[in-house]
């Protein structure tokens, strides 16, 4: 495909209203534990406001001379305040984290199939660091803030309002007083605000381009030290890593600065609620001991204020990874392309696939196929031939429903999958070899998660790989795949083989399926290709024209058209395309070329 | 190399130690300072609000400024501090990770996912970091402590005593309480490390899925995953719970004591009731500093853990080594002989390749000739027998250095992220004309195909081009290394037959009189090679021109000829 889109376009981010939609979403399930956890934290935190009266208590009791004895009960209930909080505080701790993990299970889950049902040009625009930084970095981002800031906040709610609430009882003049810090408060959260948006998005932005190169480094470790630019490719990281520290720091700064402003708000407070004392007492409308209570009660408010205060930077950060994790999993209706329309006005049973009038371009404007009809009869295997960059891996993407065309039709006839309406009526071998990470066994199942070990080993057998597979260290049980026993190109191209015949579909689609192997494991491969392909309608786009030769028909693509069709025999003796390539191809071979 | 997890965190704080110093003298000032807040709130109701005097309470506010000035400052700039020295001290383990991965001597990645390698050097370096803001802090903290003691010893002896040693014994069960999350949370982290490599494989063979409809398998492979992950992070967090649960009932219990005996005192006349009521005061400060030790506590449980996950990394088995490494013959001729090598499948295999030379090696087992790539890029050393350059064994010469002479281009390398230019030129010197290199590749017809030409993208390693497209570019870049021996193995599969002949002309003529080898069962690049070696069964079974063994030797006519 030489379809490539110049511009690195990040996956989506859900606005707020989406992102408290989805939450609600998430939420409803769990209603009951939400509740639990929420009057469990509530219990937890009105428990421990009853330390201050308590200790009030005490003042009390000595400022009226009942003794030492009378000390002892106010202790011992302090005492019990202490362990019930305690025990409230871990229970309400441990609901709260339950409700919050299995939120974000089910939330990266989502996202996670989301992101695999993702047009796959989409996902490559995107690059696979931002979804693996929004796998990573956003989901601990998002844990975190529910793990610890919700319940924060939620106490730090509550003190306040009941703190504020004893001052008012002591005397409504002290509240007023202590209200002269809240516009200071609330400039400062604004001022906070307005710069902490548009900064953790450009952190969110470097953090994501230094996973990306993290991730491109260390996957292209060994081709980095063929060349030697191990210190190239380190700087790249380091620029990268760098930057991020330093958007970092600058956030440091931010919030810090937003300390030094509260800090202001806490004396203006202080200072007005001790004049107020001072103005009450002289004109005897309050005691000395209520004033200083009321001067205790406010400095007791500090804390709980800068909490909550100091979440919006944690929710905020919490609330771009979450906008950035529902962003994907909203993007519901932006799947794959439909398979290819099973039609059901095609009766004629002989037909597997018909293709009619196809094009299709992946940039506007640069269309790389051009009206093609083609039609594949029922177990018929078909080659398809032409130079690199014809359109030949397009046109098998396109059947087998990979891409959506820019225009015309593909159809598969009915009957083909009438049998199980959700067994694969397509199935694409590609010349890109993945092997999962994890058992070899596992890596088959992709293909068919039921499959029992005797399938497996079947699959196995028909592609020529039983024999190497056994001699693994731990047999199928062996871990492949990056960071496992690494298998020979071979190996792995005969494991895609293998799952194609557990996939089991009616129609093949291979393209240049035994390209990577090299040249030594081609002829290995063509024969486990023909046992794959065995009872199936097949379209091979072939490079090893000895691999054509052996096909029903073969079909010649140039500049995105077909311009010949037909057997082996016509075609090489036609003196079109097909033979020019045919003579450099077997002219090679009998060394007259050289 | 050695390493442990101590001593990753212990260069971690020792590399950033005057913003440490500078955080912990800064923070101790603003704790110092907020424990001064209720001593003076104490102070003013004492002088002023009970004598009725505002031009005291005028005086005593100025004092209060004060101190909240220099609490202020001594916080944003000692905060500053601790965080400078997390984040920097996280940067340079993250690149000591990527050096350590990047090593020519390798064997870092080996038992790890990509994705659990990034995670490492982000998250798990991020950690270590921490644990800078953790000290900053955690000493802070401290000094508040003392402070606050200080002021309850010249209130009273025995009220004193009992914060002096109380607080280390709250400290110490702390610790103790959060041995078992330190645990837990080490087995957290491998499992969510593993959660997000399962991710990023998946993704990375996501069009294999999608060829096979496998997207639901896959989908259904990473929720189990995933859960496990739950799993193991519930049982995380309920240890976390508990552990917060203790130390607050611990320290309310702990408050509890210094109110009785605090109140005590004051019963007994001992101490005055504005004392007491400081000593409340104070006891409600301590509040703060204990529940800062708690997550310095917590904070540096996770430190320890993920160092101990980075220096496995660092400390992991290189994969070749070099006791002293000797310098290269001057000047570099090219000359390669392999003496008896016994290695994977190879089964003593003796070969001389004469500088200068384009030699083709026919490989029948796919086998051998993975192993024979793995001794010439020295990616492994041979079990038995040596590989020489020159005369000198490969073994006896740094890695580094080898590599800048010979260039083993490995058949399914990647491209790097860049452009096509910047890829050709990865490795070639800056004076290099790469006009004829890449029309001898075959790269120029590939840049001219797409809309930006050389400065297209690459993306995802390359996969944003077809299989021949990748090729031919990889093939330019690896020609534009210029090295004075140069490798290829299988460097055509994906090219069609007429693309690929006048890549093996080219590639004859740009590599005149350098030596050459090329690993392959093409006949068309074979046919351009001065001399033929057959290898089959780990020996080389027979060699010659490549005109001459197609017509002699049935062996190589199987592997070459289809």
């Amino acid at each position: 495909m030489s379809g490539t889109d110049p511009t690195r376009e990040l996956l989506p981010t859900a606005d707020p209203a989406q992102t408290l939609a989805a939450v609600r979403r998430l939420l409803r399930p769990r209603r009951a534990l939400a509740l639990a956890g929420l009057a469990t934290m509530t219990g937890a935190t009105a428990v421990g406001l009853l330390t201050q009266p308590l200790l009030g208590h005490i003042v009390d009791l000595v400022a009226d001379h009942r003794g030492p004895g009378a000390l002892t009960l106010p202790a011992v209930l302090l005492v019990l305040v202490a362990v019930v909080q305690g025990a409230t505080t871990a229970l309400g701790r441990s609901l709260t984290a339950r409700l919050g993990e299995t939120v974000l299970a089910a939330l990266r889950e989502d996202f996670v199939e989301r992101a695999l049902r993702l047009p796959q040009q989409q996902l490559e625009r995107a690059g696979s660091g931002d979804l693996t930084a929004r796998v990573t970095g956003d989901v601990s981002r998002v844990a975190e803030a529910v793990r610890t800031a919700l319940p924060e906040l939620v106490r730090s709610a509550l003190a306040i309002v009941l703190t504020l609430g004893a001052l008012a009882l002591l005397d409504w003049r002290f509240l007023l007083a202590a209200l002269l810090a809240v516009p200071i408060q609330a400039a400062t959260a604004r001022w906070y605000l307005r710069r902490a948006v548009p900064l953790y998005a450009s952190e969110r932005i470097a953090t994501g381009a230094q996973q990306q190169e993290l991730l491109d480094t260390v996957g292209a470790a060994a081709t980095i030290r063929t060349f030697r630019l191990e210190a190239a490719h380190t700087e790249r990281v380091e620029q990268r890593s760098w930057a991020a520290v330093q958007i970092t720091m600058r956030g440091v700064r931010l919030i810090l600065g937003f300390y030094s402003r509260l800090h202001v708000a806490e004396y203006v407070g202080l200072a007005a609620v001790l004049l107020t004392g001072l103005l009450l007492v002289r004109d005897g409308s309050a005691s000395i001991g209520v004033a200083t209570a009321a001067a205790l009660y406010f400095h007791s408010l500090f804390d709980p204020v800068n909490a909550a205060l100091v979440l919006l930077d944690d929710m905020q950060s919490a609330g771009a990874g979450l906008a950035r994790l529902v962003g994907v999993t909203d993007l519901a209706d932006h799947q794959d392309p439909p398979l290819p329309s099973a039609s059901g006005t095609d009766t004629d049973t002989d037909t597997a696939v018909e293709v009619t009038a196809l094009g299709h371009a992946y940039a506007p404007g640069r269309p790389v196929l051009h009206g093609i009809d083609l039609t594949l009869r029922r177990g018929e295997q078909v080659a398809l031939v032409g130079e690199s960059g014809a359109g030949k891996s397009t046109l098998a993407a396109l059947i087998a429903g990979i891409h959506s065309p820019t225009s015309g039709t593909v159809r598969l006839a009915t009957a083909l999958n009438d049998s199980d309406p959700h067994s694969l009526p397509v199935g694409l071998v590609t010349q890109e070899v993945h092997v999962f990470a994890g058992s070899l066994a596992d890596d088959l199942r992709l293909a068919r998660p039921d499959a029992g070990e005797p399938e497996l080993r079947a699959a196995l057998d028909k592609v020529g790989a039983l024999a190497w597979a056994e001699a693994l260290p731990e047999a199928l049980r062996t871990v492949v795949g990056e960071g496992g026993h690494r298998l020979t190109p071979t190996q792995a191209q005969q494991l895609a083989l293998a799952r194609l015949i557990l996939a089991d579909p009616p129609v093949a689609v291979l393209d240049e399926a035994t390209a990577e192997a090299g040249s030594a494991g081609a002829l290995l491969l063509e024969a486990a290709t023909a046992q794959a392909l065995r009872g199936r309608t097949a379209l091979i786009v072939a490079h090893r024209l000895s691999q054509a030769a052996t096909a029903d028909r073969i079909v010649v693509m140039d500049g995105g058209r077909i311009v010949e069709s037909g057997t082996h025999d016509r075609l090489s003796s036609a003196g079109g395309r097909y033979a020019d390539l045919w003579a450099a191809w077997s002219g090679t071979r009998t060394g007259t070329t050289h | 190399m050695r390493v442990s997890g101590r001593a990753v965190l212990g260069r971690a704080v020792s590399g950033e130690w005057r913003d440490v110093v500078t955080g912990a003298v800064l923070g101790a000032g603003h704790q110092a300072g907020e424990a001064m807040v209720p001593v003076l709130i104490g102070v003013v109701v004492d002088r002023a609000v009970a004598r009725g005097s505002l031009t005291a309470l005028l005086g005593w506010l100025v004092v209060l400024a004060a101190v909240y000035v220099g609490l202020s400052f001594s916080f944003r700039f000692g905060a500053r501090a601790g965080e400078r020295a997390a984040e920097q001290a996280g940067h340079r383990l993250r690149m000591d990770l990527v050096r350590r991965v990047l090593h020519p001597a390798g064997g870092a990645e080996n038992g790890r996912l990509p994705g659990a390698l990034a995670t490492l050097a982000t998250e798990d370096a991020r950690r270590v970091g921490a644990v800078n803001t953790g000290l900053v802090f955690g000493i802070s903290a401290l000094m508040g402590l003392v402070v606050a003691a200080a002021v309850l010893l010249r209130t009273s002896l025995p009220l004193g005593l009992v914060v002096l040693l109380g607080t280390p014994a709250m400290t110490a069960l702390g610790h103790l309480l959060s041995k078992p999350l330190e645990q837990r949370s080490e087995t957290e982290q491998e499992r969510a490390a593993d959660a997000s490599g399962v991710a990023a494989d998946l993704v990375a063979g996501l069009r294999v899925l999608k060829g096979l409809g496998a997207v639901p398998a896959a989908v259904e492979r990473y929720r189990r995953t995933s859960r496990d992950s739950l799993a193991a992070t519930l049982r995380a967090t309920r240890a976390q719970a508990l552990q917060n649960g203790l130390v607050l009932a611990l320290t309310g219990v702990f408050i509890a004591v210094i109110a009785l005996v605090g109140g005590r005192l004051a019963a007994e006349g001992s101490i005055s009731l504005g004392q007491l009521v400081s000593a409340v005061g104070l006891a409600m400060f301590l509040l703060g500093p204990l529940e800062t030790l708690t997550w310095v506590n917590a904070d540096l449980a996770q430190g320890r853990a993920s160092a101990r996950r980075i220096a496995e990394v660092l400390s992991a088995a290189p994969e070749i080594t070099t006791a002293q490494p000797l310098p290269p013959a001057t000047p570099v001729r090219g000359g390669l002989r392999l003496r008896g090598v016994g290695h994977g499948s190879l089964r003593g295999l003796d070969l001389d390749i004469a500088p200068g030379e384009l030699l083709g090696v026919a490989v029948a087992d796919p086998a051998d000739a993975t192993a024979l790539i793995q001794c010439l890029a020295r990616r492994q050393d041979p079990g038995t027998g040596a590989v020489e350059l020159d005369g000198i064994p490969l073994t006896a010469l740094d890695p580094a250095e080898l590599r800048s002479l010979v260039l083993v281009a490995e058949h399914d390398a990647d491209l790097f992220a860049g452009t096509l230019h910047d890829n050709v030129a990865a490795a070639a010197d800056p004076s290099t004309d790469l006009a004829p290199i890449t029309a001898a590749a075959g790269a120029d017809e590939v840049a001219a195909a797409l809309a930006q030409g050389y400065h297209t993208p690459v993306s995802e390693r390359g996969r944003s081009l077809s299989g021949g497209q990748r090729q031919r570019m990889a093939l330019a870049r690896a020609l534009a290394a210029d090295r004075e021996v140069l490798v290829l193995h299988d460097p055509t599969t994906a090219v069609d037959a007429v693309t690929e002949a006048a890549i093996a002309d080219g590639l004859r003529t740009l590599r005149h009189g350098r030596t050459t080898v090329l690993i392959t069962t093409s006949p068309a690049l074979l046919a351009v090679a001065d001399r033929v070696v057959l290898i089959e069964h780990g020996r080389v079974a027979d060699t010659g021109p490549h005109l001459e063994l197609i017509q002699r030797q049935s062996g190589y006519c199987a592997a070459v000829l289809a």
